[in-house]
């Protein structure tokens, strides 16, 4: 699909603005109820709903201009999409880039932005200003993918801007032809990576935005077609996934990356604002997740397949989708470049269980599995339970870096990873961790080495469970919303408070963090200091009992043996029914059949299915059908019969 | 590309006279690749100091140089013009041919983090570059470049190090994550000439003896060859159970070598590296020192601390000064021959 004329849409978008002029959100809506999503779902309501959630955004951003302080930079964005004092936002574009510049690639997208929007209405000081910028500033290219999304893409995009000019015009002293052919290689090898192998940064509660906003603009601005064309198929992409794997909108199991409080407060991400953009179905995070102003200002010129709206809304049964992700690069000190990530999702309306198969994604902020259940209301709720390994590894650190050991997890405190090196952190992966899951059993086992920084592991229980009760036979029962969960330690443990992190502003600028203990009525740490471990969670809709003194007699009549020496092993028959035998580094059974992670698609389910390396998706939903093909850079719909 | 004008107004990070008061005018001009307020930095941090390259200035002030950047590690200077450079930097081999006022980004988005940079001494147009994900040459004075990697492994050549020998073009050894590997045909082929399990952090020749080489690693202390870095023994008297990162040779003294650790701090050996001495009295505790260089006009040691200082020491560790540059992590140094101008 491409984007709407641009005659259109500037119509249609003013008109818009009009009538929220004259009907002004007082409060963002992120203050208010949750949001249902609509009944009505004709295209033209759809449309108009999305872009008033759009412009909210964009009004918030504008309401919070006061006389007399100088606009912020997302502040003269909005004015631009608006199309308002061209004159006052050229003099602050002036007086923005007198002063010396930084942030690197999160700096190239916004002065992108700004460069497209305001072409056609800056003064050409302000122009210039913009284009010398882009000569005197020398951003940092990072060293990670989401930085280089940033960056390529918009170095693409001003290249395009500003053809044919030399290398000294530009900050890397390449013409705008090589930008533009640098730009373009990267980007085709990403997009053919993540169609063929795998997305790296798979399912960010965050990131999710440095993809997605680059992809947009791509979209929105790329003069070649080939390009726009290939920005709007990896947003629908990033999108299709994103639906697939939420419940209620809130992004649920394994994350490459995720943060302290995204890991528990599960809504509590920038995954949610594009939840809240595309689907209408829950809250945006305050002030839009920080950065999705940057989305909302050219949000307008990309349109949600309906397919992947129902994904997201249309939940008429439960369904588990497995997917193929990779790892994030590794540099040293392992057998291979990527590691295949095999993630399985199961989704039900009370719950859904996430999970990867344990190991390696992400060296600080993966999480790997968990149990989450719905919520009516999902701000401030940490509806998840998990069980992980605190690791704590300079030479894995190394693997993914290329720092010398020492300073990097000294480093990483202050370089807004405050959990990495604290013995109570419940973020990240372990290579001693081996995950199973079958649609709502989860075993977890590990086996930690000895001498091994933090060798215990620590469950996590929410200050939100209620009925929690620990069994004389060893399960702990717990009811989260309308899910009962049960949860079986495999060795012994103490109970224990979760610390948790404020963020506070840093003498000399920048920010530090400080360990907050929340006490009796905070979240509680399963503590089990045992090398050799395991870990059960088994859940069901309380609608599946009589009571939960009957799941909870279900849970105690399932056959259940395990070991934990010499390497840890689990068989059990779950919930429904399966026979599951599963030992530490060896391949899971299940009835008696090896499960064969070298078959996992690059995605399987009933909504999204993809070959590995076929660079092609469909999406489905009901009658409605997709397909991303990136071989011939086509958008396929159908209407099934 | 031209610099920022701010940087046209030169920082002088150093108020003190910090050249020996002895000295005549240095011979070599000091370089620093490196940064300030490095601490709590990631890509994307807002943060405008000036980073990047310094010289040191007649007065023994260091000036910043060309453009800021936060992460450049190291440089290698063309011996035909010393206003030819090359740059390790996390964007890519940069490259200046007018002193540092312009710069090149000389490799493409396929090469990310290069750790190290060399010219070939005797074949100048011949640059060298380790990387993550191993080796790369220019024989076009960074303009274009390539990867030869025949005979480094699969997996397990992640190149912290390249140096290449003055007496031979064409003839350079790697430090990577497996060990050291030679190279005598200008990295056409490779092969291992030490197997290690952990990266090898530094790799030095002798400026006395060019048979002489010197590997400082992370697991297995500092090695020594006296065959050109054909077959290499352990250094008895140098700890190992910590990482060790760089190696500095005295130009003026064959009996005097430096070692940084972040561990061990500061080590000296006055005796060709028979016996080792932990020369820290003096420097902030903890003494993590970064990299350490010693001037080949003076004998002055350079012991770069990290997020702290420059500390400087005009009797070989024995007693320590503040030598400027707070809060900086220096990545590495580099004099350069003056005449060579």
């Amino acid at each position: 699909m491409n984007p709407p004329p641009p005659l259109a849409m500037k119509f249609f978008t003013t008109l818009l603005a009009v009538t929220l002029v004259a009907t002004a959100v007082a409060q963002p809506s992120y203050t208010g109820p949750v949001p249902t999503p609509p009944t009505d779902t004709r295209a033209d309501t759809l449309r108009r709903a999305y872009l008033t959630r759009v412009n909210e955004a964009l009004d918030t951003t504008l309401a919070a201009v006061k006389p007399n302080v100088p606009l912020s930079r997302e502040q003269l964005l909005a004015k631009l999409v608006r199309h308002q004092d061209a004159a006052q936002v050229s003099q602050r574009v002036l007086e923005l880039l007198r002063e010396p510049q930084s942030g690197d690639m999160f700096w190239m997208f916004p002065w992108t932005a700004v460069a497209y929007l305001g072409r056609d209405q800056l003064t050409p000081e302000a122009r210039a200003a913009i284009r010398s910028s882009w000569r005197t500033y020398f951003p940092l290219r990072g060293d990670t993918e989401n930085h280089w999304a940033m960056y390529y893409s918009s170095l693409y995009l001003m290249s395009e801007l500003y053809p044919d000019e030399a290398g000294n015009t530009w900050f890397n002293g390449k013409s705008s032809a090589e930008n533009l052919a640098e730009s373009r290689g990267y980007l085709l090898h990403w997009m053919d990576l993540a169609t063929t192998i795998g997305q790296g940064e798979f399912n960010p509660t965050h990131y999710i935005g440095e993809y997605a906003i680059p992809m947009l603009y791509l979209a929105s601005w790329a003069k070649d077609p080939a390009m726009r064309q290939r920005g709007h198929m990896m947003l629908d992409w990033l999108m299709a996934d994103l639906a697939a794997n939420t419940l209620n909108g809130v992004l649920r199991g394994p994350n490459a990356r995720t943060d302290d409080t995204s890991v528990i407060e599960r809504w509590n991400a920038l995954a949610s604002f594009f939840s809240w953009t595309m689907f209408g179905n829950t809250p945006s995070p305050a002030n839009y997740g920080g950065w999705g102003i940057y989305f909302a200002l050219a949000a307008e010129n990309y349109e949600l397949p309906e397919v992947i709206r129902r994904i997201a809304v249309d939940r008429d049964s439960d369904y588990v989708q497995r997917d193929l992700k990779r790892s994030r690069r590794r540099w040293r000190y392992s057998d291979v470049e990527m590691a295949p990530v095999c993630k399985t999702n199961y989704l039900r309306r009370d719950y859904a269980v996430g999970s990867y198969q344990g190991g390696l994604a992400d060296p600080i902020q993966t999480h790997v599995w968990d149990v989450t259940w719905a919520v009516p209301d999902p701000r401030g709720v940490h509806n998840t339970m998990f069980s992980a390994h605190p690791l704590s590894s300079a030479r894995v650190m190394q693997t993914y870096f290329t720092e010398l050991p020492d300073a990097m997890i000294d480093g990483l405190a202050s370089q807004g990873k405050p959990s990495y090196d604290v013995p109570d952190k419940i973020l990240g992966s372990s290579p001693y961790e081996k995950v199973f899951q079958d649609l709502d059993t989860v075993i977890a086992l590990y086996d930690i080495p000895e001498g091994t920084r933090f060798p215990h592991i620590n469950g996590f229980f929410s200050k939100d469970l209620v009925n929690v009760t620990v069994d004389q036979s060893g399960w702990i029962f717990a009811q989260g919303g309308h899910a009962y969960l049960a949860y079986r330690p495999l060795a012994g443990y103490e109970w224990q408070h979760l610390l948790g992190y404020k963020q506070l502003p840093a003498q000399g600028g920048g920010y530090r963090w400080e360990r907050v203990d929340h006490g009796e009525k905070g979240d509680k740490l399963l503590y089990s200091p045992h090398r050799q471990n395991g870990t059960i969670v088994q859940a069901a809709s309380a609608s599946e009992f009589k009571s939960f003194a009957d799941f909870q007699a279900a849970i105690n009549a399932l056959p259940l043996t395990f070991q934990l020496a010499p390497t840890p092993s689990v068989k059990m028959t779950t919930l429904r029914g399966k026979r599951v035998e599963f030992t530490y580094g060896q391949t899971p059974v299940v009835d008696g059949v090896a499960v064969d992670y070298s078959k996992w698609k690059l995605f399987e389910g009933p909504h999204l299915n993809a070959d590995k390396g076929s660079r092609r998706l469909t999406i489905t939903h009901g009658q409605l059908e997709r397909v991303l093909d990136f071989n011939t850079l086509t958008i396929t719909d159908r209407v099934l019969p | 590309m031209n610099p920022p004008s701010r940087s046209l107004a030169l920082l002088v990070l150093l108020a003190l006279p910090l050249l020996p008061a002895c000295a005549t005018t240095p011979a070599h001009d000091l370089y620093l690749f490196g940064a300030v307020n490095s601490k709590g930095r990631v890509s994307g941090s807002r943060d405008t100091s000036l980073n990047g390259v310094y010289r040191r200035t007649d007065t023994g002030a260091f000036e910043h140089i060309g453009i800021s950047y936060p992460a450049m590690l190291n440089g290698s200077f063309d011996p035909r013009d010393p206003r030819v450079f090359y740059v390790a930097s996390l964007s890519g081999v940069l490259c200046t041919t007018d002193g540092g006022q312009s710069w090149r980004v000389g490799t493409s988005w396929d090469v990310t983090e290069p750790k190290c940079v060399r010219v070939d001494p005797t074949a100048p147009d011949t640059v060298y570059a380790a990387l993550p994900d191993g080796v790369i040459v220019s024989p076009d004075r960074g303009r274009t470049w390539e990867r030869r990697e025949t005979g480094l492994p699969a997996r397990g050549k992640y190149a912290q190090v390249i140096t290449v020998d003055r007496t031979r073009a064409g003839r350079v050894l790697a430090g990577c994550e497996t060990g050291i590997y030679l190279t005598e045909d200008s990295a056409r082929s490779w092969h291992s000439v030490l197997p290690t399990k952990d990266t090898v952090n530094d790799l030095q020749q002798s400026p006395h003896d060019p048979q002489l080489w010197i590997a400082v690693t992370q697991s297995v202390g500092a090695q020594l060859s006296h065959d050109g870095g054909l077959t290499w023994q352990k250094i008895p008297g140098v700890p190992s159970a910590h990482a060790l990162y760089n190696i500095a040779f005295d130009p003026a003294s064959p009996q005097r070598l430096a070692l940084a650790s972040w561990t061990y701090g500061l080590l000296t050996s006055e005796d060709a590296g028979a016996t080792w001495t932990e020369r820290n009295t003096g420097l902030p505790v903890p003494h993590r020192v970064w990299r350490t260089a010693i001037d080949p006009d003076t004998g002055r040691l350079h012991a770069a601390i990290i997020d702290e200082a420059l500390f400087i020491s005009d009797d070989f560790g024995r007693t320590w000064k503040n030598g400027g540059m707070p809060a900086s992590r220096i990545q590495s140094f580099a004099f350069v021959p003056k005449a060579a101008k």
